[in-house]
């Protein structure tokens, strides 16, 4: 039988630190101009899928390249940075190539329906908003976010993989990573979809009223990932 | 946006207490049943674990049903992956602690993460859907057993040391992980829409869970402790069974089914 309490007392730095890595990727999703079904019709600000496939693609990108910084170095500081950068370049792609699609393949001038002037480059947003629409594409406010919470969500996902990797237990190196991923990426998924219901689905960025809920998804997620957090270390720590 | 949302409770035909008990006997059933065949009569037996996670799939995609027939707010898809992103953490806790009850540590600790989901979403969050908590318990119960009966039918076991070298490191469990995923979240998201019935969903579960079981058997091809030809041939006559029945059901939900023929050689003649 594993010394349950034994396994918790010795790694309850890291147990703390996933708890904190789940945090900041439910509140990431706070900051990434999610469009859903209507912005893959050019009717609403954003891109045009929904906050799960987001979140998944820019963190899991963050976690393939925090992991491969891990096989150079121990250091914290260069894990979490490869893994803001990698999660920053895959939402700032998607978001320009949406930006393409959505200018030179639709037709319509990015503009966000929640703000008359864009707060960064005061440019005016609402005659530009098409009739019967929620805005479209991405203007300069809805990227800057996007970018900003890609970061930040790199980096909670980056936290929770190095946490998880930097546990003490006697299993074989290929056998800990694979167990080590899977549950970054089971941890990742639920603090992906909490904040997206907090949400209702939509969001533009953090100049949307929306945003000022990010609270409620914070505590939520500080409560399942601590009880994830505990379950996983005790996992990974008994073996 | 709203997905699927009528804004009220979903009409069934069937109880959901009679797909609870389908789901959660009949996938634990299955499981101990197949891991005690393939340890006393040999590994042809294997497909028994994939038979329990079409069982867990059938009642997990009954619950997403009811719960996202309330309208979440999002897609339907969220709901699968956070079913089967609880399901694999309490998995892998259940497995590596439970030893021969790992499955029953692994259905519980899911179901108990499931319900503090739950509890959050209504009380922190305010989604305000008046069986959130039960949903998502179900659900995550649901997820669990999925994972635990796709990998004894990858490995004819579910002994943590043989899951973690044969699906865990090699990677199975990223597909265990999607498929398992889909098959939970797809029958209703293909199907929501006012005209939406509970035996056409609920046919398509079987279909999805039948896919599952057809990757489960490819990949236990090179396992020594599972057999892959019995779990594809089952797989593969299931979904075509679900399949036709799906069909069917389509035909009679439809106002009327017609062809419309190939499309016109020259754009002229379609004027």
């Amino acid at each position: 039988m594993i010394d349950i309490a034994g396994v918790l007392a010795a790694n309850f730095l890291y147990v703390i630190l996933i708890t904190l890595g789940g945090v900041l990727v439910s509140g990431s999703v706070h900051f990434v101009p999610v469009g859903g079904a209507p912005a893959a019709m050019a009717q609403a600000t954003g891109i045009g899928t929904g906050t799960v496939q987001l979140a998944a693609g820019a963190g899991l990108t963050g976690l393939v390249t925090a992991g491969a910084m891990l096989n150079l170095t121990d250091s914290i500081a260069l894990i979490l940075a490869a893994g803001m950068v990698g999660a920053m370049i895959m939402i700032g792609v998607t978001m320009i190539i949406g930006n393409l699609v959505y200018i030179y393949g639709v037709g319509v001038p990015p503009a966000s329906a929640k703000v008359d002037y864009d707060p960064i480059t005061k440019d005016r947003q609402d005659i530009y908003v098409s009739q019967g629409t929620e805005g479209h594409g991405l203007p300069t406010v809805s990227f800057v976010s996007g970018i900003i919470g890609g970061g930040l969500g790199g980096i909670g996902g980056a936290l929770v993989y190095y946490s998880l990797m930097s546990i003490a237990n006697g299993m074989a190196s290929a056998d800990f990573i694979g167990l080590a991923a899977i549950f970054a990426v089971g941890i990742f998924f639920v603090n992906a979809v909490i904040p997206s219901y907090n949400i209702g689905g939509t969001i533009e960025g953090f100049h949307d009223p929306k945003f000022k809920k990010w609270p409620k998804a914070v505590v939520t997620s500080l409560i399942v990932t601590f009880m994830c957090a505990i379950v996983s270390v005790i996992t990974i720590g008994g073996l | 946006m709203s997905a699927g949302g009528s804004g009220g409770g979903a009409s069934e035909a069937i109880p959901q207490n009679k797909l609870i008990a389908f789901g959660a006997a009949g996938g634990l059933i299955a499981i101990y049943l197949s891991y005690f065949m393939v340890q006393f009569a040999g590994p042809a037996f294997s497909f028994i674990g994939a038979l329990g996670a079409i069982c867990a799939i059938v009642w997990g995609s009954a619950a997403v049903r009811r719960v996202a027939s309330y309208g979440l707010g999002t897609g339907v898809p969220s709901i699968g992956m956070l079913a089967l992103g609880m399901g694999v953490v309490a998995t892998m806790f259940g497995l590596a602690i439970g030893g021969i009850a790992g499955p029953i540590v692994a259905f519980v600790t899911a179901m108990v993460i499931g319900l503090v989901i739950g509890a959050l979403a209504n009380r922190i969050i305010g989604m305000g859907i008046p069986i959130m908590e039960q949903s998502m318990t179900e659900i995550a119960g649901a997820g669990t057993l999925a994972i635990v009966g796709l990998s004894t039918a990858m490995t004819g076991t579910f002994m943590f040391d043989v899951v973690l070298t044969e699906v865990i490191a090699t990677g199975y469990i990223a597909l265990i992980f999607i498929a398992g995923g889909m098959a939970i979240l797809h029958p209703f998201n293909a199907n929501l829409g006012p005209d939406e019935k509970q035996d056409r969903t609920l046919s398509t579960a079987f279909e999805k869970g039948a896919i599952a079981m057809i990757m489960a058997g490819i990949v236990s091809a090179v396992s020594a402790g599972a057999s892959a030809a019995p779990t594809i041939v089952i797989g593969l006559a299931i979904w075509y069974v679900s399949f036709s029945q799906y069909r069917n059901y389509v035909v009679r939900d439809a106002y009327d089914v017609v062809g419309t023929g190939l499309l016109p050689k020259e754009e002229e003649e379609s004027e």
